[in-house]
This record gives structure tokens, C-alpha cells and sequence, in this order.
């Protein structure tokens, strides 16, 4: 049996995994409601003054996005690993890596695409001035996928370990601060009038960095956690 | 000619022959350590003349700058430890890497709390989100994120190879989060940085400072050896080497 293409490989993954959570639809509410219920959290907690909301209102949307993407990492690889087909990945003739970034990939447009969808909702709940509303949405069409690769890195670690979920946060924690420092700060110099073209482009900088490598790493380090 | 160095780095590998090493090696670091830091405090805390700005409260540097500048070489042994382990799967190398990162934890925690504590009287503030602080408490959880998960595998191995992968992207992004960091808020006073320049600082304040420098990294390898002594036996227990050691040391017991 001759191996199919690398392309052909992977167009049949991804297709896979968007079929795999097209049939859990309600999966791919999950993260947006738990987003737009933490932001709602913000005005109960601070007060309903639209000054304040205003001035927080970027950096919250971010954390809270940040929050609703390391919530679905969990489940990144845990249905493959248990089921089997992880092995059958790493067995294939395709390199893993290109493999790896399909599923990234794809776990980004289920948990992160929508999460940019309902970004202005939340901005707007927050009483972000609606000038820097498009400048919310460009950062966070940049960042979550950073986030969502680098994430996987983590996750492709925590593999074969028996607890994960606080330890995910506890280490991606430090390799997002760049992230969000850059992200909020866009939405914040656009707030002000500034040029926010300097953070965006940070941003963009880290993701191609982190698309050429982080699938690579993500390969090296599921190869790690699944020998046993 | 000097071919004993490599033919001795390569026993140094198998962990009877650096049990036995670290056993020797370990009394005298962490004496000399103990001697060593005697003398720096009295230096410090005595010999030096006081601030004549900071008055007596400046003399926490003598444990805040050592404890920082372990915490950024204890990640650097580590991570070149990690991947040695990684690259040539030598078992000591990962164990090292792994019992280096609670002793650096412990160094970034001391330098945290020095920091505030001097912090509020000088600053007025036991915290700020001053980039330099923010990257050492970035240190501080990429530390507790790598001995977290070490410690979340049922094989120790395989954790310990996970958490040196682990090492080696926080040495990659440490730069980036200090760099990120210092762009986002660069409210730190310069002076009490360039207070570390040797030409920016009185010899009586120099040598107490280095000194302590030389304990700390004493007191790191004494440290080091100790845990990596523990691991071992307890990684190895089931070899025939630690069997002949627990059974030798009953003889002469007995």
C-alpha cells in the first residue's frame, strides 16, 4: 500500500476534526458562554461606571479570551490519546508535525474562531469605545492562534501525566505574558488615539515565529509524553 | 595526552561512580559555603560602611543580588543539563536538571522577598509591576511549572524528560518575557541596577558581594549533590549497586 500525499493527508485530518465537533455542536458554545459570562462577572464585581468599564475593557477581554482558550486546550489531544488514533498519527508516513498544526488548526476554528465572533459583543458590553473595537478584533485574530499554538506545546506535555489542567495554567501563564502585554496593548494605544501598529506587529512577529516552530516542538514533545 | 578528561566525564555518567563523587565532593562545598558566607555577612553587615543615602537598609543586596543572579545561572545550568539529557539521554544529566529546579525556585523566592522587604521602606511599596520584578516572578512559575510537572508522572523518566523539554522553551522565552516586559513598563530605578557595576560601587561593598556570590554557588553544588545523591537512590533502588551500598553501610553498622 502506497502512502497518500502529505496534503492529501492532511486536508483528511482536518477534515476529520471539524467533522468530529460539528457533530458536538454544543462543545463549541461551551468556551463562548463561559467568556461572555466572566465578562459579565466584571461590571457585578467593579461597578457599573462606563469610565472605569472602559478604561478595563480591553485588558479584560483578553484575559477573558485567554481564559475561555486554555479552558478547550484540555481536550486538544485527550479524545485522540485515549481512543488510539494519536499512535496511528505518529506511526504515519506524513511528518507529525504538519499533522499536529491540522489539529491546532482545527481546534482554533472550534474554540477560538468563535471567541473572535463574540469579541466585539463583549467589548461592547464593556463599553469599549467603538473606535478600538476593530483594533480589538485584529489583535485577537493574531493572538489567539499564538496562544492556541504555544498552548499545544504544553498540552502535547502534559500527555502522559495524570493531572493536568492546573498545571497547563500554571505554565502557560509565563509564555502568554508577551502575548497579552502586546495584545492589550494595542486595543489601549488605540484607546488613547496612539499608533498601534508597533504591538500588532510584535504580534504578527511571534505568530509566524510560532507557526514554523511550535508545530515542531508540539511534534517533539508528544513523541516525549506518549513512550511509555 | 589529556584524554583522561572526556574518559572521566564519560564514568562521571553512570550514577554509582557520581553518587560517590557528589558524596565526596559535597561536605567540602557546603563547608567552604558556610565559611564563606560567614565571612561576607560579617563583611557586609560589619566591615562595609552604611549608604549614605539608603543609611543600613542597603545591606540586604548582599543577599538579594547573589540570590539574583543564582536564580538566572541555576536556569542556565539547568537548562544546558536538559539538554544534554535530551540530546544524549544521559540519566544524570536529567536528574540534575531536575533537582536544580527547586534549589533555583528557592533562590528566585529569596529574591522576591529580599526585594520587598527592602522594597518598602525605599519604595514605599512591598510590590510594583516593574519589569524586572515581573520577570522574576515569570522565573518563579516557569520554575514551579517544571518541578509541577516532574512530578505529575508516574514514571519519573518520562517526567523528567517532559519537564526538560520544558526547560529548554522557558530558555527561550525568558529573554522574549523580560524583553516584552521591560517595553511594556520601564519604571525601574536605574541606579539601584547599576549599583552592581564594579565602577559604580566602593571596594568594601564589592568584595562582601562577591563573597556571598561564591557561598551561594557553593551552597548551590553542595545542594545539588544531596538531592541528586536522593534521587538516585530512589530512582535506582532496584539495582544491584544500591542494594551493595544499603548492605555495606548495614555491615558496618552492625
Amino acid at each position: 500500500m502506497t502512502p497518500g500525499s502529505t496534503s492529501a493527508a492532511c486536508a483528511a485530518l482536518l477534515r476529520r476534526d471539524l467533522t468530529l465537533a460539528w457533530r458536538r455542536r454544543g462543545d463549541i458554545a461551551m468556551p463562548v458562554l463561559y467568556a461572555l459570562i466572566v465578562a459579565t462577572l466584571f461590571p457585578f464585581a467593579l461597578g457599573p461606571e462606563p469610565a472605569l468599564l472602559a478604561r478595563i475593557a480591553g485588558g479584560v477581554v483578553f484575559v477573558t479570551v485567554l481564559l475561555a482558550v486554555l479552558l478547550s486546550l484540555d481536550n486538544l489531544f485527550r479524545a485522540d490519546i485515549e481512543d488510539g488514533s494519536m499512535e496511528q498519527l505518529m506511526l504515519a508516513p506524513q511528518p507529525l508535525a504538519l499533522l499536529v498544526g491540522m489539529k491546532i488548526l482545527a481546534h482554533w476554528i472550534t474554540s477560538s474562531l468563535p471567541l473572535i465572533v463574540v469579541a466585539p459583543l463583549l467589548a461592547g458590553m464593556l463599553k469599549l469605545p467603538a473606535p478600538a473595537t476593530p483594533v480589538l478584533v485584529f489583535a485577537l485574530v493574531l493572538a489567539t492562534p499564538l496562544l492556541s499554538l504555544l498552548g499545544a506545546v504544553l498540552v502535547a506535555l502534559t500527555a502522559g501525566s495524570r493531572r493536568s489542567g492546573m498545571l497547563l495554567a500554571l505554565m502557560l501563564l509565563p509564555l502568554c505574558v508577551p502575548v497579552v502585554i502586546f495584545a492589550a496593548g494595542a486595543v489601549a494605544a488605540a484607546q488613547e488615539g496612539l499608533p498601534w501598529i508597533a504591538p500588532i506587529a510584535w504580534l504578527g512577529a511571534g505568530l509566524a515565529m510560532a507557526v514554523v516552530l511550535a508545530p515542531l516542538a508540539c511534534a517533539a514533545a508528544l513523541r516525549i509524553a506518549m513512550d511509555t | 595526552m589529556a584524554n583522561w578528561v572526556p574518559l572521566w566525564l564519560h564514568r562521571l555518567g553512570s550514577p554509582p561512580v557520581f553518587y560517590r563523587f557528589a558524596g565526596a565532593v559535597r561536605p567540602w562545598a557546603l563547608g567552604l559555603a558556610i565559611v564563606l558566607a560567614g565571612v561576607a555577612l560579617y563583611g557586609g553587615l560589619f566591615v562595609a560602611p552604611a549608604d549614605y543615602q539608603q543609611g543600613d537598609a542597603y545591606r540586604i543586596i548582599f543577599l538579594h543580588v547573589p540570590s539574583a543572579w543564582m536564580s538566572l545561572f541555576i536556569y542556565g545550568a539547568m537548562a544546558v543539563a536538559a539538554f544534554v539529557g535530551l540530546v544524549w539521554r544521559i540519566k544524570i544529566a536529567e536528574v540534575v536538571a531536575m533537582e536544580s529546579a527547586p534549589v533555583g525556585a528557592a533562590f528566585t523566592f529569596i529574591t522576591l522577598v529580599t526585594g520587598s522587604l527592602w522594597g518598602k521602606p525605599m519604595w514605599g511599596t512591598w510590590w510594583t509591576w516593574d519589569a524586572r520584578l515581573t520577570s522574576e516572578l515569570v522565573l518563579l512559575f516557569i520554575y514551579l511549572g517544571v518541578i509541577g510537572l516532574y512530578h505529575s508522572f508516574e514514571d519519573r523518566r518520562q517526567g523528567a524528560r517532559a519537564a526538560s523539554f520544558l526547560v529548554l522553551v522557558g530558555a527561550v522565552n525568558v529573554p522574549i518575557v523580560h524583553f516584552s516586559v521591560n517595553w511594556w513598563n520601564t519604571l525601574h530605578q536605574g541606579s539601584t541596577v547599576r549599583l552592581l557595576g564594579p565602577s559604580h560601587i566602593e571596594t568594601s561593598m564589592l568584595w562582601p558581594l562577591l563573597t556571598m556570590m561564591a557561598a551561594t554557588k557553593l551552597y548551590y553544588v553542595a545542594s545539588l549533590f544531596a538531592r541528586v545523591r536522593a534521587d538516585l537512590i530512589a530512582s535506582e533502588g532496584g539495582k544491584g549497586w544500591v542494594r551493595e551500598l544499603l548492605a555495606g553501610r548495614d555491615g558496618d553498622a552492625a
